[in-house]
């Protein structure tokens, strides 16, 4: 039997044409869609639903295993006047302010001494670059160890040394900067990889050129590493202020959020909301408004690197 | 013709529509091989536990499959800091296990937020008669059955039996001699001048455990709530004079800095290692000091005193999810599980106390540290019947998480008592009203 002739405008149609569309538009056809498509089909299951979901839980209460009621933008002006919120956003903002810069910074200056030539190089790569590849909470258990006030190394060597105890974790003042610490050790070595596969596509005629004119190693480094590393630096600063702002593991298991509130991150807080209080919908407001300002520090970042890269150029 | 080497006349798509065909009707050939023409039913129990916990449920389970050999008994096991989470995503998802341990001070959020099947139908009417009043009034919720308990345990203080012979100090001769507040701090202060310890003792409430503050509050006559649970009444004298007693405790040095509410210690290692002359901890942790302690000689004693004796309300009870698919099998394990005979057997295996009336007067025959166990089944007894009220309350959990917050604000970051009892007050009144 003969198939019935499609009218000009019906769906099938309608496909025919945007496909051709594609066709015509790029060279390769279907053909990078259908590389993109695992990867896109992930991302819509596990992140754009979830944020979507999130969004529609954000507008509920809900304890998570009750029903959940509707409450229009109530999470939202709660969180307004929430000061444990500002308080969390505040103690955020501290992790990252002192993580993020002495991560880059010491990560750059890793790279720079790892990349000349020297006796056992690659171990004293490997050993840095080795607590980017155990796990977070791993990492976090060694260090609740580390820093204990009662039997851990640090406290020990400290009085071996003739110095008074620290009470790391459990002083207000202490319990932030051992987490700084903790990230150090865990973040440098993602950045002296990163600074150093950027240091070894910098051509050597830059510096040979350099010297002949008899630049000094440090006038190199301002003049040459430095402007060249910005790429590299703009991508580090992102990402370690998304993983600043999204940190967990590492607080969860070596402080709880305490003393007090002084380790209290956003994201302690929101799974202190969402699994300790049972409020999901006003969690998940709170991780909207994460979601929000993560995105806000990004563009503004994108934008500032874009006009310092235009500047480049037309310099 | 196929160039497989069918035999002529099969093409490849019929060879693998019969081996599919095959595969698919041979449970159904090979069912009656198995000798039981009745479907094996499947149920699912979740539990938290040490290794004590998972013997004594293992064992049950063991001896349930004697009596019921058609239906199996799935058992899973999540570690105590997770459970929770688990439970409550399951529940959201909607693949709960069919049966799950749960805290008394949990059941009522469960129960109010309808997760857990209403069990009043399906039990004799007198079946809470065999429960002391306290554990049975924590599984009911508006006159309806929730759970059925399952053990209980409670806290007292362990101490290191070489320091006080040493150092001479009195231990109760039973529950009606146990320490004041005031000899309780002059002890402490002892341990810490003469005991040779780091610290005198720890408090077990890290992990925002802070409901285990409450029985001090009960014991110097403060209440948490109002006698209808409708109002906070920590902002009294009582409460504050409990807050302060307890935050001198680190004012003093006299307890670990880092054993605050909201801290990761683990107390008891300190007191096995050593570092502490004593420790405020429960009955399930002994089988740990034991096998933990090799050079510390231990002992345990009652809770401290003030106007009242008090300790906390611990142990668990076992809940059915409400949409379980098999209804009738659950229930008649539950009923096995908590049956008098089971429930005895349960209790030694897991070194628990008990929580059935027949039970607790009558003399448990425990493999080890009969004296200690004697003394926490004296301190259950102190339970105050409006702390059992308190906490179980549905919307408890958020109210000890914020209990959790302010205390270790007085804690560690020098929080006055009066504004501590003002704030956790003010967040009561809050989480009450909505």
């Amino acid at each position: 039997m003969a198939a019935a002739p499609r009218r000009p405008g019906s769906p099938g149609n309608g496909l025919r044409r945007r496909v051709f569309r594609i066709r015509r538009s790029s060279p390769q056809g279907l053909v990078p869609y259908i590389f993109i498509a695992p990867n896109l089909l992930l991302f819509s299951l596990f992140m754009l639903f979830p944020l979507c979901y999130a969004m529609f839980i954000s507008l509920h209460d809900w304890d998570l295993v009750g029903d959940t009621s509707f409450a229009g933008l109530a999470n939202y002006s709660r969180l307004v006047t929430d000061p444990l919120f500002w308080t969390a956003l505040r103690q955020t903002l501290l992790y990252a302010g002192g993580a993020v810069p002495a991560s880059l910074a010491l990560g750059m200056l890793a790279a720079v001494g790892l990349n000349q030539r020297m006796p056992g190089r690659i171990f004293m790569r490997s050993i840095f670059f080795m607590p980017v590849v155990v796990s977070g909470v791993a990492t976090a258990v060694i260090a609740s160890w580390l820093f204990n006030d009662n039997y851990g190394v640090i406290n020990a060597l400290l009085e071996r040394a003739g110095l008074s105890r620290v009470n790391w974790l459990s002083s207000p003042s202490w319990a932030l900067p051992s987490l700084i610490i903790t990230t150090l050790w865990l973040r440098v070595g993602f950045c002296m990889i990163i600074y150093l596969a950027a240091l070894q596509s910098i051509p050597r005629t830059y510096y040979e050129a350099a010297r002949i004119d008899g630049a000094s190693a440090l006038q190199q480094f301002i003049h040459i590493t430095w402007p060249l590393l910005r790429p590299a630096t703009f991508l580090l600063l992102i990402i370690n202020v998304i993983y600043s702002f999204h940190v967990f593991d590492l607080v969860f298991v070596m402080t709880g959020g305490g003393p007090g509130f002084s380790t209290t991150v956003l994201v302690q807080y929101i799974f202190n909301l969402a699994f300790a209080s049972s409020e999901m919908g006003y969690a998940s407001a709170m991780g909207i408004a994460l979601y929000a300002l993560i995105l806000a520090f990004t563009v503004l970042q994108w934008l500032a690197g874009r006009r310092s890269e235009v500047a480049m150029g037309g310099g | 013709m196929s160039k497989t080497g069918s035999p002529p006349g099969i093409s490849r798509r019929r060879t693998v529509g019969a081996l599919a065909g095959a595969g698919l009707s041979l449970p159904i050939i090979l069912s009656p091989v198995r000798g039981n023409s009745q479907a094996r039913t499947e149920i699912t129990l979740a539990i938290w536990g040490d290794k004590g916990s998972v013997t004594a449920y293992e064992n049950v389970i063991a001896k349930y499959k004697t009596v019921r050999p058609d239906v199996a008994v799935k058992f899973e096991v999540t570690p105590f800091g997770q459970y929770y989470q688990q439970i409550d995503t399951r529940l959201a998802g909607r693949q709960a296990p069919d049966l799950f341990r749960v805290e008394f001070q949990v059941v009522g959020r469960y129960a109010r937020s309808r997760a857990l099947m209403d069990l009043t139908p399906h039990l004799p009417a007198d079946f809470g008669s065999a429960f002391p009043a306290a554990f049975w009034q924590a599984v009911n919720l508006d006159g309806r059955t929730f759970a059925i308990p399952q053990n209980t345990d409670t806290l007292a203080v362990f101490y290191n039996v070489d320091i006080f012979n040493r150092l001479g100090i009195r231990i109760p001769a039973g529950l009606a001699e146990s320490w004041s507040w005031a000899e309780f701090m002059d002890i402490a202060r002892l341990l810490r001048a003469r005991g040779g310890v780091r610290y005198s003792f720890a408090m077990l409430w890290q992990n925002s455990q802070a409901y285990r503050w409450l029985p001090f509050l009960y014991q110097h006559g403060g209440q948490l709530l109002s006698n209808d649970l409708k109002t906070p009444e920590i902002e009294s004298a009582k409460g504050i004079e409990t807050i302060a007693w307890t935050q001198n405790w680190f004012k003093e040095g006299l307890v670990p800095p880092n054993t605050a509410v909201k801290s990761n210690e683990q107390p008891q290692a300190l007191f096995a290692n050593g570092t502490l002359g004593m420790y405020i901890g429960g009955d399930w942790q002994m089988p740990y000091l034991d096998q933990n302690s090799p050079d510390v000689r231990w002992n345990a004693t009652y809770m401290p005193r003030d106007v009242a004796m008090a300790s906390d309300l611990g142990g668990s009870c076992t809940a059915v999810w409400r949409e379980t698919r098999n209804p009738e099998a659950v229930m008649d394990f539950l009923k096995f599980l908590t049956s008098e005979t089971v429930q005895r057997d349960f209790t030694l295996d897991g070194q628990f106390l008990p929580v059935r009336s027949a039970l607790i007067d009558g003399k448990l025959a425990y493999a080890s540290r009969r004296d200690a166990r004697k003394v926490f089944l004296e301190q259950a007894t102190t339970v105050p019947p409006h702390l059992v009220q308190t906490v179980v309350l549905p919307s408890f959990s958020r109210i000890n998480q914020r209990l959790a917050d302010q205390l270790d604000l007085a804690f560690t970051s020098g929080q006055s008592a009066e504004l501590t009892a003002k704030n956790i007050g003010a967040t009561i009144s809050t989480i009450l009203r909505t």
